[in-house]
Parts: C-alpha cells; structure tokens; sequence
C-alpha cells in the first residue's frame, strides 16, 4: 500500500470506493441502531418506572446534576473510586439507600434501615417493614449492615434537596432493572470467604456479646444512663449524621447542643432540654430546627423505647460543653 | 532548517502556549485524584473526587484539542501555499476557547451541590456524563469554535481538485469534528439511549476524527522533518484514513456490550474493532519508511521523539491494549475496572498529546527565529513522560487485574474495605509514576515557553560525537535499524498483547470463577510488564539509531533508499 511518485495511484477512485463500503456499513449500523431500541425488546425504560411518586426521569437528572458518574461507574462506564451503581437497588434495597444517601459519610446500621421500613416509600417498593423479611430479600443490605455498619465510608455527605433521594432511589431502580445482558458476569463463590475480604468488623464482639444476652443493653443502663446512650447513638446510626462536636455533618452537631436556644423553621425559639431532645428524636418533624429541611431525619419513636431514648438524652447532656 | 513563510503561521503560537499551561494544570490534577484514590479524604467536601476528575478529563480534551488546532494553523499555509483564512476569526476562536474553559473550570464545581442549571429541559452548567461533562453553554461555545476551525481551514485550502491526501485527511478530520460533537448536546431520559449516544461523541472524536486528524498531521510532520515525498506519504494517510473508517465505524459497537443493547452488538464489535489495529499498524510501519528514506541526522531531535512516541504509543496503548479488552468475553471482565484507564492514558496522551507538543517542537523554535536550540532539555522531558506514562499503565492494569478478581470474581464490592486494600500497591504506583511524568511535563513547558529568551545553555546544541575514525558505522544498540529488526519488536509487542489478551480470557475459566487467581495474575504479571518493557526498549533502539547517524560518514548520507522513493516534491 505504497504508491511510488510519479505512478498512477488512482487515489479519487479509491476514495470514492472507500466512501462506498463506509455508506454500506453505515447502513448496517444504522440497521443495529434501529433493532436495538425497538419496542419489543421490552427493555425498561424510565418513564414506566418510579419510586413512591419519583419518575427514574428525574431521578436521572439528580445523578447527572451530582456527577455520580465522576466517582462511580453504571452500566461499567464512569470512574472507578467507587463500586458500579447499576444493581445496587437488586442488591441494598430502598430501605438501605434511604438510610445511606442522606449521610453517605457512614454506612447504616442496622436500626437505621429499619427506621426507614418504617416509611411508606421503602416498605410499598420493597414489600415488607420487617428487617429479617428486607435482608432476606436484599442481601446486600445485610451484607452491608453486618459488616459496614456504623463505619465511616469515603464518601462525602452530598446535601440533598427535598426529594432528591427518592429520586435518585427511583434512577437506581430502573437501572438495576434493565437488561444488561448479563453484565456485571455474576459470581460463582462466596467472596466473603476469600483473604481479599476484611474480616468482619465486631464479629469477635458481637460472638461474646451472643454469649450472654441477659448482660445486654438494660444491665449497661441501669449502670450509666449516659455510657448506654452513647453506645446506643452508635448503632442506631445517628452518628452518621451528628458529630459529637459542633460540626455540622447532615444534622446538627451535638456539642453544647444540650441547653442551648434552638430556632426554628418558622422563626420560633425553643431551649434544647430534657423534653425538646426526646421529642426530636420520637417526633422529628414536629419542630424542625432552622435551616434544616423536615423529613430529613426519620422517626425513631418505633424504634426506641423511653428508657432508651432517656439514655441518648443523658448522653447529649455530657456533651454540653463540648464545642463551646 | 525551513523558514517561517508565511505570517498567519505565527497565530499558532498562542494555541502551543496554551496547549502547554492547560497541559500542566490538567496533570495537577491528575496528581490530585489520584492521591485521592489513595486517601480518599483528601480534600473531600472541599474539592471532591469527581470534580477534579471531570476537570482531568475535560482539560485533558481542551489541551489535546487546542494542539491540534496549532499544528493544523502552522501547517495549514504550508499545505495551500497560502495565508490562513480569516486570521480575526483565529483570533476569536483563541478568546473563546481560554473563556470556555475557565468558565467550564468553575462550572463543574457545581456538581458538589448538584446543580447543573437545568433550563428547557437542558443542563445548562454542568451535566455529569463522562468525558461530556461540560454543560450546554459551553457546548455551544465549543460547536461554535468547530465551526470556526473548519471554516478557516477549508477556506485556506486550495480547489478541491488540487487536493492531496494530506488536505483531504484534515479536511474530513475537521468537518466530522464539529458533526460529531452535535450528538453530545441533548439530554437524553434512558439511559442505554444517552450511553449509545455519549460514545457517538467518545468513540467517533478519538477513533474517527482525531485519529484521522493525527494520521494526516503525523503525514506532514513527517513530509517537513524528512522531505518525504508529499506523494508517496499522502497515498499512506489515504489508507490510514481509509483503514480507520472502516474498522472504527461498526468498531464503535465494542461500547454497546453491556449498556443495555442487544447481545448482536457483542459479535458486530468483537469483530470489527479487532480490526482497529489495521490502521496503527500501518502508521507505525509508516513512521518506520519514512525515518528510514535516507540516513540523515535529525534536524529536530525532540520533535521527532515526541512523533515516535506518538506512532508507538497508539500502537501499544490504543492498538494493543485497546485489542486486548475488545472482545465481548475479555471486555464483560475488564468493563468498569482499572484496566481500562491502562488503556486509555497511553492511548490518549500517547497518541494525541504528544503529536501536539511535537508539533510544538517543531513550530515554536522556527517561529521564534532560532536557527537552533538546546535539545537536551526537550529529550530528557521525552523520556520522563515517556516512562512516567508507560508506568502508570502497569499500575492500573495490575491494580485493575486484582481488581476484576476481587470485584467480579470474588463479588467483594465494600471498596473501601476489601477493593482498595487489595489494589494498594498498585494505587500508590500510580503517583509514584506520575511525578516522573509531571517533572516532565514540567520541563516541556518551561522548555518550550521560554525557547529563545533565556541564555543558552554553553553546550552545543547537537551532540556530534568524536569519531576518530571518521568512517566507522554504529555498532550494537545505535546500528541501523532495519525494517526486519522493526518487524521483530512490533511482533514482541504483540506477542505480550497477546498473552495479557489470554490473561483475561482465563477469567472465564471454571477454576479461576472457582477462586484461584494464579492464571490470570501470572499471565497479567508476564504480559503487561513485558509488553511496556518492549515498548520503553524498541523506542530507545530506535532513537539510538536515529541519534548514531550524526556520527555516521557523510558519504552515504544519501542511500540508496532516498532515490527510490524519491526526494520531496
């Protein structure tokens, strides 16, 4: 494919030659293109599917305004910091990503997902409010809360607006219900057994803690109200969300939180007591604090009983100082 | 050396400068994220991962670009014989650019607070899709820039009937740029739709038009530096052109795998990207004849590197590696993990950024009036981003292959807990690398910004080694390279592409889906190493006999070989 100078090369004939066969594979392409989005292929599309009343339309637009593609991949494609975002709904679950995508620096607990079973979204998508029942169906949330629960992720806590989590739910569940033709390939053992996986963070504790349940949390109360509820605020999960100090991660932080004058979202004063603390924590939304959006954070009225909810307040107490 | 003959050839240097200060800023953040992928606390909340990211990859296509621009105005007088067209237009379009991209600098630091300026439906800021995440407001400006270069350019051209391969080559080049980045401004609902659509742009910039572009660029470079026949290198780029379309068209179904398209494409772009090589094989092979037309010495040692570097690191990079993960049963395990970046850096600053900065080898020190300069320092910065590149690779096809293990195969997907421990070694490989390949960027653009105004260094500026004989050829690593030898190493290289093409194939078997990793890290282990050694080694035998020649005896300066293909028309 050299062409001497001087030699007839006939390049405008073969161009011309060329240019055909490429208009002849165009339309070969042209043809795939058209077969591939075709109706009957029944693949999902996003306008047919939604999360409680979130369209995966504007679900998608969330995950193009964040930039989840800069850090994640979906569909294999976008950068690699982070795991591929396409079945994480099949995997986790809504409940699990309501209770992740808020305060994405921590990885729920356990208690954490099930407050979110208890709302109307997660527990009409995933067909159950009990927490067995959701890690059965969803075994990467169980796999998550076991192992990860509690700890902090690399993920940045991104502020969400108002709906924009269910939204972006909505988006994951249409992604994960696509057919990918059967891409990413599925695993044929347990990977957990393998020397690549951490063991299991606490599986030591959690064996001697199995050990003998009648020392469990109510022995630890009636010791020290506070030292229970500063165990208590850790797998609850509500350190995903509030620092001890003052720093605001996605709630407030808690430091010198106890005492102080909060104002509200309508512009009222309230003073942080014994009472205020235990209502926000049963009833968050009865009194948000300003600046704040309401449903940000769930209701942990379910989920605690008084004696418990008491020993967070007690916790929140020693931390009046701190910060100030 | 040649002079500069025409005045709007200088509009180029602007373009070389920028291409230069947009290059290091873009290799800061290189850095930046990829300490971030080692601690990935390092600036979060403040300048999050996935904005210095779309910022890396978006200064990495405005550079690239913004060199390709100054090379087609430096030789764009030289090809028509005359002045550029419309040089306030050139004008313009450098403003636009340096203000496109500050301003899409700062637009994508909105993701952080997700906001990307929806309006009509658009995303107006910023849009969060891969390589296209610039919002609308700068697409625009960027369709308009197209525009613009592809009226200047085939405003300067002469008739078409007067064209040669060359001017075809860019002609097509520039038009199907600014046809192609149409397809990238609409936001699209599905998601297999808006992927099938983000590769129309993706695939068809850099396997069509830029890889057309950098075969008709490298043809010139090539006419300039060895008075290659304008004929004879032409009637190359014609089939290079050619090869490209051909097998880049349906080629760009090796993206349509797994995006939620039909199984048909796996057989459609298993084929027919395979035959993506074609057209690098036949560069390659290219570059070889045309160095190879006489036994001159270099005129311009470090442009010259840089087109080597060019030529060899398309074919390793986007030849090889790209070859490796193209078919359907390599690509289900190699999609979405490090072996790709492996890929895609060799490939893109191997292929396309180094054309630029050697056509600003080239360029600047005509343009700047000197009759010669101080080589050294551009060598020295040739084989720092040379290896600094070519390591970076083996880092993340390692860390990559522990990561298809890990992720894939073992289903591990806590990447915080069991992916990153496992890839670590190779995740601080990667700057380690990279600060090789900074230093030498570095002294790329202070070498190149400030040729001609600072002292000269006291040493001559080509090295002209004692030869006391006077008569006595090059031995051993300096000897001439023949085209047999060339044919050895190109074959050395597929080999190692071979093996590391094997080492994901073996993903697939029973024993390795059963847990045992040994196949497929020993052949990764074997391939990519030797392949990347082979690559560093066939480019210094390569230089070396390029650089023994200023030694060699001037009687057979003109061979044989120049008469036979002729001496520039």
């Amino acid at each position: 494919m050299t062409c001497a100078p001087g030699k007839p090369c006939e390049e405008g004939r073969k161009r011309r030659g060329a240019f055909g066969i490429l208009g002849v594979m165009a339309l070969i392409f042209v043809a795939l293109s058209v077969a591939s989005f075709l109706k009957s292929r029944n693949q999902a599309v996003p306008a047919n599917v939604s999360y409680g009343v979130h369209s995966a339309v504007d679900g998608k637009r969330v995950f193009q305004a964040y930039n989840c593609m800069g850090c994640h991949t979906l569909l294999g494609n976008g950068a690699y910091l982070g795991p591929d975002l396409t079945n994480i709904y099949e995997h986790a679950g809504p409940a699990w990503l309501e209770a992740f995508l808020p305060s994405a620096g921590g990885w729920p607990t356990a208690t954490a997902v099930q407050v979110h079973l208890q709302g109307s979204g997660p527990s009409a998508a995933g067909g159950t409010n009990s927490l067995d029942a959701y890690f059965k169906q969803y075994p990467g949330a169980a796999e998550r809360v076991h192992r990860r629960g509690g700890g902090t992720t690399h993920m940045p806590n991104l502020s969400f607006r108002p709906n924009e989590v269910a939204r972006l739910i909505a988006f994951l569940k249409y992604t994960s219900e696509m057919n990918t033709e059967g891409w990413p390939p599925k695993p044929k053992v347990d990977g957990l057994g393998f020397a690549l996986a951490t063991p299991m963070p606490g599986l030591a504790a959690a064996d001697a803690g199995a050990g003998n349940p009648a020392a469990g949390p109510d022995a630890q109360a009636a010791i020290d109200p506070a030292a229970h509820g500063g165990q208590l605020v850790k797998q609850s999960g509500c350190t995903a969300c509030h620092a001890p100090d003052t720093t605001r991660l996605v709630g407030p932080g808690w430091g010198g939180l106890y005492g102080s004058t909060v104002t509200l979202a309508d512009g009222s004063t309230v003073q942080a007591d014994d009472a205020y603390l235990a209502a926000s924590i049963r009833t968050p939304d009865a009194q948000v604090a300003s600046g704040y959006p309401p449903g940000l954070m769930p209701s942990y009225a379910a989920m605690l009983d008084d004696d418990q909810v008491n020993a967070i307040v007690a916790y929140l107490r020693t931390l009046s100082g701190a910060g100030q | 050396m040649i002079q500069i003959q025409y005045d709007t050839q200088r509009l180029s240097m602007r373009f070389f400068m920028l291409m230069l200060v947009l290059f290091i800023i873009q290799v800061g953040f290189g850095m930046l994220i990829a300490l971030q992928h080692i601690d990935p606390a390092l600036l979060a909340g403040t300048l999050n991962f996935n904005i210095a990211r779309a910022e890396h990859l978006n200064l990495g296509i405005i550079w690239i670009l913004s060199g390709f621009i100054g090379t087609i105005l430096f030789v764009g007088p030289l090809l028509s014989k005359r002045e550029l067209a419309s040089p306030w237009l050139i004008k313009f379009l450098f403003y636009a650019l340096v203000a496109v991209t500050i301003w899409n600098v700062i637009a994508q630091s909105f993701a952080s607070s997700g906001i990307a300026g929806w309006w009509m439906g658009q995303p107006w800021i910023q849009e969060g899709l891969e390589y296209l995440e610039a919002g609308r407001v700068a697409d625009i400006i960027i369709l308009v820039g197209f525009s613009i270069l592809a009226y200047v350019v085939l405003r300067t051209f002469p008739p078409r009937k007067e064209w040669n391969e060359i001017h075809w080559g860019l002609a097509l080049g520039v038009v199907a740029l600014t046809l192609v980045w149409i397809f990238g401004l609409f936001f699209i609902e599905r998601q297999d739709v808006s992927e099938y659509f983000r590769w129309y742009v993706v695939h068809y910039w850099v396997e069509g038009v830029w890889e057309v572009i950098h075969i008709s660029l490298i043809g010139f470079l090539l006419v300039l530096l060895f008075d290659a026949n304008v004929k004879s290198v032409g009637y190359a780029v014609f089939w290079g052109v050619a090869l490209v379309w051909l097998s880049g068209l349906i080629g760009n179904a090796h993206h349509y795998f797994w995006i939620g398209t039909p199984e048909f494409w796996q057989f459609w772009g298993s084929l027919f990207s395979a035959l993506e090589p074609l057209p690098l094989i036949f560069c390659f092979w290219h570059i070889y004849l045309d160095a190879h037309n006489d036994r001159k010495p270099l005129k311009n040692a470090p442009a010259f590197y840089f087109i080597l570097g060019s030529v060899v690191l398309e074919q390793v990079g986007a030849g090889i590696l790209g070859f490796t993960m193209t078919f359907a049963l390599t690509n289900v395990w190699s999609h979405g993990t490090w072996v790709t970046p492996s890929h895609a850096h060799l490939a893109l600053f191997g292929t396309f950024g180094m054309l630029g900065i050697a056509a600003a080898y080239y360029a600047v020190p005509l343009m700047r009036g000197l009759k010669d300069y101080d080589e050294r320092m551009g060598k020295l910065a040739f084989w720092l981003v040379f290896t600094g590149m070519l390591g970076m690779a083996f880092a993340f096809a390692l860390g990559g292959t522990v990561q298809v293990f890990a992720y894939r195969t073992l289903g591990l997907d806590w990447f915080g807990g069991d992916i990153f421990p496992a890839m670590n070694f190779f995740k601080v490989l990667v700057p380690v690398f990279g600060t090789l390949f900074t230093i030498g960027g570095l002294l790329i653009a202070y070498d190149l910004i400030t040729m001609g105004y600072r002292a000269p260094a006291g040493a001559p500026a080509k090295t002209v080694h004692a030869n006391p004989g006077g008569t006595r050829f090059a031995t051993g690593w300096g000897r001439y390279l023949t085209g047999y030898e060339s044919g050895i190493w190109l074959l050395g290289m597929w080999f190692f592409g071979a093996v590391i093409t094997f080492g994901l194939l073996s993903f697939n078997l029973a024993s390795v889906q059963a847990g045992n990793p040994t196949l497929p890290y020993l052949l990764a282990s074997i391939g990519y190493p030797g392949l990347l050694l082979v690559t560093l080694l066939f480019v210094w035998r390569f230089l070396a006999s390029m650089e023994s020649r200023a030694s060699e005896p001037a009687t057979i300066l003109d061979g044989p070989s120049s008469q036979a293909l002729g001496q520039a028309g």
